[in-house]
């Protein structure tokens, strides 16, 4: 039942979770982290559903696995594993969209229902770049965050600003977590991020 | 990652736009002149397969000649020829990679089927990569999974080949079901989902007929093995050393029945038949129910067949009730469980069901928990490759199920198994105890049970048919005893509701079982068993000292209102409802025990009941909980949530007292059908709220500035309510009356002086409880309030100081009257206690939901007692001193250590539960007897030795031997108390107990004298680190 983690490098689960509807997001996002080959270009949008990438925290080598959860909403067994499986999850919005942002309480409860306590939650508003159609406010994002206890990020998956910081400081959370104990290790070491599209 | 780089001065002409038909052209020639993989080239094509991928997406979203030069050099078998090659992973996770973000990306439906028609991905897909290699496998399995969620009725024909019999895509995909990696086994899980929701008639025949049958037989034996797993990790640890690794294989068995019902929620007749059958035969009657006979105690007899401790069976089988609904599953399951006998091991079921499963095609499996005779790797091969007359043994079987009734299933069974089933049955009444022997022997010759039986005679013959050979109600039955411990009881209890709640389950028959009956015969009629032995857990939980859990407690009586009532209406008989009344008096008789014992009773009492209301019990919830499945334990240090463990400690102790005093209270006006008058304390349709508009002439106001941290500062009027504090602003329409901006309960505030302005309060008030789920530990408001002149300052502290005893004292006495406490308990001068009381009945009167009052906005403000200060004071100091209610010995030789370790008590137990303590709750006392005497304990500062104190009964018994000692001793016997030895003694205790935060000056007189002296400061100090240690036992 256990995962098998590779002892010497950890393996971080995570999931990504993005609110819109449509999707491209979160896994731009997340082929952005993973592979930075990938020049964000205007009229170009690329994403993907699984990455893997090495990170280095406090000198030590962490791998992590991203998994993205879109599609399978149909199938609670399916979402429920994934949030279960999961260390940490980025937690995806539309700055330019409000209903996305509107879902979060809702998706919130449900990750928390099935999840893992421990699971870190990274808040990501993303399309940052796209300043002049906002329409939810850096603080309103914050203030969420606070009141939720997650971490808050703006990222933007076509100008990359923060994704690399996103993923990273989220991976940090759980390291910390794993330095304290308060994952197990046989299972935990093993992190994935979810992407999930809740709306 | 550093990638190579290195092909840039090969000398081949790149074009500057990397997004280009003529950039792919030129990566075409790259990997046409790189056709065998090498060390030199592995970096140039890793780059070439990215760039690959990403032009192509380019060009689905811009320029279609990209991708028609790709099919028409049909760039995809290049792929594959690398594969083909030992590659390495670096090589083919890059591949995989690509593929993956071609699939997922590709948006043109022209171009996906393009890509997919010349079944090179069929290729690619059964392509043996080294899966031992982690990252090539988690690559491998999402590129599998992109591709299910591409499957429609169109696409689907590129994967399932009708002719050949191939779906290389779900034969291949679910070879790893049971991959020790989870991701990898969600991810197959996804994709057999994928591929069932198509719907394409063939594919799914061929589903069924060829890999159903291996699959689901591999599953059913995947998820009894788990299970064998978690039952091992129950029974080997008695002391919580494994809490993650049990809590991960609950998850994990909750993963599979989810999964399981999604499948079977998908409706694809032909398959759920399969599963069904599966699932029944091979591990749910076998192991599941087979286990029931079980007693954990009697493990170490031999018994060769696998099964699991009766408490993991039921555990087990409520989840399978509370998530599965799926109706011919879950009836014959039911049906079993509540109806039939050991033969169900040896034939399958009893004969009704026999039919009925054969109708259903579910009884074509012979039952047994065994290993499937091949891997699943070998069957689907077999099944796969195989032509059609080679088929495996069971489907010929499904046809004879379907054509006819008449098919005997128990025919074709070895005698041997029936042999083995017969074993079984006899084993099953050998494990049983001397006193369960007698107990089967009573019920067997219909011997009314403890409690008397309430129904007519015919009612007890069927009392005696209820458990009349059938041993697994029986057992289920029994366990509700709560002898030892409420352990398994509670799953008994989990088990029923399940059932009960199950929508798939017949109502039919859980009739007069665990519902009322609706039959005309025995119309209203119930199991008066059933019913008894939920009132013996319920009267058992009243018990000081016993060890039956809130939770237990309170899906007992949910249990027993779904069985005795209906549409509202109770049909319990009278001896019953006595029992139940007595109960109640029980209940209250153990919760007078600890009536003002602790300070922080009213606290207590109104965070529990707010608990109680806003959390109600989520059985679903709770059996997701793998912590239950350890015996139960007291020690919060396990992280189990309060109501899931024994309390531990007096404080505990008490919280459970008003817990159970709650439950039992609802329960019995419930059943009485009224409605509650008396709860919560406070009624806030009789407070003031924001914005309402008060008249408020004759009423005391205060003029003060309110200046809040943040650097605002307001003018306000500060009126104190007898239970509220208000700040008015003058209403600009009407003189004399006043609109209210801010409220807050005088119980909940804290004020001190300001050691350099005496003008000034500080003044603080506190959440009255954790509001939701976020607990919000910022105080309400936290202000400098300043006054014109250190007069008003003082009058104002005073009111304040004495409103809060005064509001905390008369919630006490509600309380006292709902305890049925003698009123004459509290010596209390009698015109105020008379107000008291007429207050606490007014508020008591009108509950918040049930009897709406009007809402009073414009209410003359209760001011009577505060008008005179001194007077009032006086007062308070005689009530508050009744020698009764004076700290118990037991709490003063409790040393300061002592003390702080209950604090720690109470706040680690609340950190055991998911809510996070309301912060005040540990920390105030009820100053009503030692804070009116700090004052002249600071003046005199004379410590005394505790010996004084003697007098008035315990209220705070470390030993709680019988009830009649309960009762506070009546007043007129008792000395006069407030020796000022014994006064300074409590001050000290108050003192401690306040250390937490600066303290209140409770009283008028020192506020300002205490304040600037020397040992004031050192005070502080040692409060603050004193505070620290708090912290850290937190």
């Amino acid at each position: 039942m256990e995962s098998q983690p590779n002892k010497q490098t950890g393996w971080c689960n995570g999931i990504a979770v993005d609110l819109y509807s449509g999707g491209v997001g979160k896994s731009c996002l997340l082929l952005q982290f993973t592979d930075k080959r990938f020049q964000p270009v205007h009229d170009l949008t690329i994403g993907v559903e699984f990455g893997a990438r090495m990170i280095t925290i406090d000198g030590k080598q962490i791998k992590l696995q991203i998994w993205d959860t879109a599609g399978q909403e149909a199938f609670r067994s399916i979402t429920r594993s994934y949030y279960r499986g999961a260390a940490g999850a980025l937690l995806v919005y539309d700055i330019t969209r409000r209903e996305t942002f509107n879902h979060l309480t809702t998706w919130l409860e449900d990750a928390r229902q099935h999840s893992n306590s421990n699971m870190v939650i990274m808040l990501i508003g993303n399309k940052s770049d796209l300043e002049s159609r906002r329409e939810v406010k850096k603080e309103e994002g914050e203030a969420f965050a606070r009141e939720h206890g997650l971490i808050f990020m703006e990222t933007s998956a076509k100008t990359a600003a923060n994704v690399e910081e996103a993923f990273i400081n989220t991976a940090k959370e759980i390291y910390e977590k794993i330095q304290e104990g308060v994952f197990d290790i046989n299972n935990e070491v093993c992190c994935t991020f979810l992407l999930n599209l809740a709306s | 990652m550093f990638r190579s780089r290195s092909w840039f001065g090969s000398g081949l002409w790149k074009p500057k736009n990397p997004h280009s038909l003529e950039h792919l052209k030129y990566l075409y020639n790259v990997l046409a002149k790189n056709q065998i993989v090498s060390e030199n080239n592995r970096g140039l094509l890793v780059e070439t397969l990215r760039s690959i991928a990403e032009i192509l997406i380019w060009g689905d979203q811009n320029d279609s000649s990209v991708f028609d030069f790709f099919l028409e050099k049909n760039m995809l078998s290049f792929f594959f020829k690398i594969m083909k090659q030992k590659c390495g992973s670096y090589v083919c996770v890059q591949l995989l990679q690509t593929l993956n973000i071609l699939f997922e990306n590709i948006r043109n439906e022209t171009s996906l089927y393009y890509l997919l028609s010349n079944n090179h991905v069929n290729s690619i897909i059964v392509h043996k990569f080294d899966f031992s290699d982690e990252e090539v496998m988690a690559y491998y399995i999402s590129f599998l999974k992109t591709l299910s969620l591409k499957l429609n009725a169109h696409t689907i024909h590129f994967f399932y080949n009708e002719h050949t019999n191939d779906f290389p895509l779900y034969t291949e995909a679910i070879k790893f079901f049971n991959h020790p990696e989870s991701m990898v086994r969600i991810a197959v899980r996804t994709l057999t989902l994928n591929v069932y929701r198509v719907e394409d008639k063939s594919m799914l025949k061929f589903i069924r007929d060829k890999t159903a049958a291996p699959y689901f037989s591999n599953l059913v034996w995947f998820i009894g093995n788990h299970i064998l797993e978690l039952d091992t990790c129950v029974r080997n640890d008695a002391d919580h050393q494994s809490q993650n690794r049990l809590s991960d294989l609950v998850a994990e068995h909750l993963d599979h029945l989810h999964y399981l019902n999604d499948i079977l929620s998908l409706d694809i007749e032909d398959l759920n038949q399969v599963l069904t059958d599966h699932l029944l035969n091979k591990l749910l009657i076998p192991l599941y129910v087979y286990s029931l006979t079980k007693r954990r105690r009697h493990s170490q007899l031999e018994d060769t067949k696998p099964h699991v401790s009766s408490v993991v069976s039921l555990f087990l089988l409520s989840q399978v009730f509370l998530i599965i609904t799926h109706v011919p599953l879950v009836y014959v399951l039911a049906s079993i469980i509540l109806t039939g006998d050991m033969d169900i091991f040896s034939q399958g079921a009893s004969e009704n069901l026999v039919s009925y499963r054969v109708a259903q095609g579910t009884a074509t499996i012979k039952p047994g928990f065994v290993a499937p005779t091949e891997t699943l790797e070998k069957s689907l091969e077999s099944s796969t490759t195989c032509s059609i007359d080679s088929t495996e043994h069971e489907t010929p079987q499904h046809a004879e199920c379907e054509t006819g009734m008449d098919t005997q299933v128990g025919d074709s069974e070895p005698s041997a198994v029936a042999e083995d089933g017969t074993v079984d049955s006899i084993e099953a009444y050998v494990n049983i105890t001397d006193e369960e022997k007698e107990q089967r022997l009573a019920l067997e010759s219909g011997v009314a049970p403890p409690l008397p039986l309430a129904g007519t005679s015919s009612g007890n013959s069927s009392q005696q048919q209820f458990l009349a050979n059938k041993p697994f109600l029986e057992m289920i039955v029994n366990t509700l005893q709560c002898s030892e411990n409420d352990y398994a009881a509670l799953f008994a209890l989990c088990l029923l509701y399940a059932l009960g709640h199950n929508p798939g389950v017949n109502r039919d028959l859980l009739d007069g079982i665990l519902f009322l009956s609706g039959r005309e015969s025995t119309k209203h009629w119930y199991s008066t068993l059933l019913a008894e032995r939920l009132i013996r857990i319920i009267s058992t939980s009243c018990q000081p000292n016993c060890r039956v859990r809130l939770v237990t407690l309170e899906l007992s009586i949910r249990l027993l209102t779904q069985l005795v009532m209906k549409n509202g209406q109770s049909y319990l008989h009278d001896a019953h409802l006595a029992a139940v009344e007595g109960a109640k008096e029980e209940s209250t008789c153990l919760l007078r025990n600890f009536y003002k014992s602790e300070e922080i009773f009213l606290d207590m009492f109104e965070d529990e009941y707010s608990e109680m209301q806003k959390r109600p019990l989520n059985v679903e919830w709770l059996m997701m909980d793998s912590n239950i499945l350890l015996p139960p334990t007291g020690t919060p240090m396990t992280g189990i949530e309060f109501s899931k463990r024994l309390p531990c400690g007096e404080v505990e102790r008490a919280r459970r007292a008003i817990r159970v005093f709650f439950l039992i209270r609802e329960l019995s006006l419930m059943l009485a059908m009224e409605p509650e008058t008396q709860l919560p304390l406070t009624n806030p349709q009789s407070c003031v709220h924001v914005n309402n508009v008060l008249d408020l002439n004759n009423s005391d106001l205060i003029a003060c500035t309110v200046a809040t941290k943040e650097g605002s500062k307001i003018r306000r009027f500060l009126v104190i309510d007898v239970i509220q504090l208000i700040l008015v602003e003058p209403d600009t329409r009407r003189l004399g009356w006043g609109v209210a901006k801010f409220v807050g309960f005088l119980q909940d505030i804290e004020v001190t002086g300001d050691k350099d302005d005496s003008r000034c309060l500080h003044i603080t008030i506190h959440r009255p409880l954790p509001s939701g789920s976020s607990t919000n530990r910022v105080p309400l408001l936290s202000a400098r309030f300043i006054f014109d002149d250190h007069i008003r300052c003082m009058a104002a502290k005073q009111r304040l100081t004495k409103g809060r005893i005064k509001a905390r004292q008369k919630k006490m006495h509600m309380i006292a009257r709902l305890l049925d406490l003698p009123s004459n308990v509290q010596p209390c001068p009698s015109p105020p206690a008379y107000t008291v009381l007429a207050h606490r009945h007014s508020d008591g009167t009108n509950s918040r939901s049930r009897l709406a009052r009007e809402p009073g906005h414009h209410r003359p403000l209760f001011t009577a007692n505060n008008k005179v200060p001194g007077f009032a004071t006086v007062a308070m100091r005689r009530e508050s001193l009744p020698p009764g209610r004076m700290a118990s010995p037991a709490k003063i030789r409790s040393d300061s250590q002592e003390r702080h370790a209950r604090n720690g008590h109470v706040v680690r137990s609340r950190e055991g539960s998911p809510r996070l303590p309301r912060p005040r709750s540990e920390e105030i006392p009820l100053e009503d007897m030692g804070s009116k005497h700090k004052p002249r304990s600071g003046v005199s500062g004379t410590p005394s030795p505790p010996t004084e104190v003697n007098n008035g009964a315990s209220q705070f018994p470390l030993k709680r031997p019988s009830f009649p000692s309960l009762y506070p001793p009546a007043p007129v016997g008792t000395p006069e108390p407030p020796s000022p030895v014994a006064v300074s003694t409590l001050e000290s205790q108050v003192a401690e107990v306040e250390t937490e935060r600066p303290p209140a000056p409770p009283s008028e007189e020192t506020s300002f004298t205490q304040m600037p002296f020397e040992n004031g400061v050192l005070d502080k100090e040692d409060r603050k680190t004193r505070r620290r240690g708090m912290v850290e036992t937190v």
